[in-house]
C-alpha cells in the first residue's frame, strides 16, 4: 500500500494506493483464478475514523482512491487499515507533510 | 450510530449481529450483502437506500465521456453538501455495486477512484445527506476497450 497526504489550508489531501488483484466471483470463473477483493478500508488520524470505504470486486486492480478531510495538522500520522475477502488484514502509515 | 441507522433497516438482523459492537467502521459489505449481489443499479440503491425520492444536479461526477481503458476508469466525486454516505453503481458489470464511502465529520466531499468497466453504461452516485435526503447523480460513460471485469 502507498499513502501520501499533504496538508494545504488545512485541509489534508490524501491519495492511496492500494495492492490486490480486486477478482470477483465473474472473473475469477472466467480465468480459473482465485477470488481475491478488498472489503473494506478505514482511515484514521489520532484514532479517529477521517473516511472509510466498503469496496467490491469491480474496483480497478490494485485500488485507488484520493479523499480529502479538516482538522489534521501537518506532522499527525495517518493510519490506513483494509480488510480482504478472507479477513486478511494489512495496515500502513504514513505522517501528513 | 443514529446516523447509521438506516442501514440497519434494510439489512436482515442476523447479518447485523454480526457485527461486534466494538466496531466502529460500518462495513456495508457485511450489512448489506443483498446490495452487493444486485445486477442493476436500480436494485442495487433500492437493498442500500430504500426507494425514497432522490434530490438531482447538487452532486458532480466527474468522469471520462470516453474510457480508454476499462480496467481502470477514473471517477471523482464532488458537491458542496455534507454527505454521510456516497455510493457508487454502475450498469457495466455483472453486479452493480462498486464503493461505498462514508464521511466522517471532517470530511469534504472530493473523492476519486479508479472502477473497472467492461462496456459503455450508466455511473450511478447515490448519496445520503446530513439531512437525511438522499441525493443521486448519473453519467453515461463510454468505454471503448472493456475492462476485465469478467
Amino acid at each position: 500500500m502507498k499513502i501520501k497526504a499533504k496538508i494545504k489550508d488545512n485541509v489534508t489531501e490524501v491519495k492511496l494506493l492500494l495492492s490486490n488483484p480486486m477478482v470477483g466471483k465473474e472473473e475469477a470463473a472466467l480465468k480459473k483464478i482465485d477470488v481475491s477483493y478488498i472489503t473494506h478500508v478505514t482511515a484514521k488520524v489520532g484514532g479517529k475514523i477521517v473516511w472509510e470505504a466498503s469496496t467490491g470486486p469491480f474496483l480497478s486492480k490494485d485500488p485507488y482512491f484520493m479523499f480529502n478531510f479538516k482538522g489534521a495538522k501537518a506532522g499527525d500520522e495517518i493510519v490506513v487499515d483494509t480488510i480482504d475477502d478472507k479477513g486478511k488484514t494489512e495496515t500502513d502509515k504514513e505522517v501528513i507533510k | 450510530m443514529k446516523r447509521r441507522k438506516f442501514l440497519s433497516l434494510g439489512a436482515v438482523a442476523a447479518a447485523a449481529s454480526v457485527l461486534p459492537a466494538s466496531l466502529s467502521a460500518t462495513d456495508f459489505v457485511a450489512t448489506a450483502p443483498k446490495a452487493w449481489e444486485a445486477a442493476s443499479s436500480k436494485e442495487a440503491i433500492e437493498a442500500l437506500f430504500g426507494s425514497a425520492a432522490m434530490i438531482d444536479g447538487q452532486i458532480e461526477i466527474k468522469a471520462p465521456k470516453l474510457a480508454e481503458n476499462g480496467g481502470a476508469v477514473p471517477i471523482g466525486i464532488k458537491s458542496k453538501l455534507e454527505l454521510t454516505t456516497i455510493a457508487l453503481f454502475q450498469d457495466a458489470n455483472p453486479r452493480s455495486a462498486v464503493v461505498v464511502f462514508e464521511m466522517a465529520e471532517n470530511g469534504i466531499v472530493d473523492l476519486q477512484t479508479k472502477i473497472k468497466m467492461r462496456k459503455t453504461a450508466n455511473v450511478t452516485i447515490v448519496a445520503k445527506g446530513k439531512d437525511g435526503k438522499l441525493y443521486s447523480a448519473v453519467q453515461k460513460v463510454e468505454v471503448s476497450i472493456g475492462g476485465c471485469g469478467g
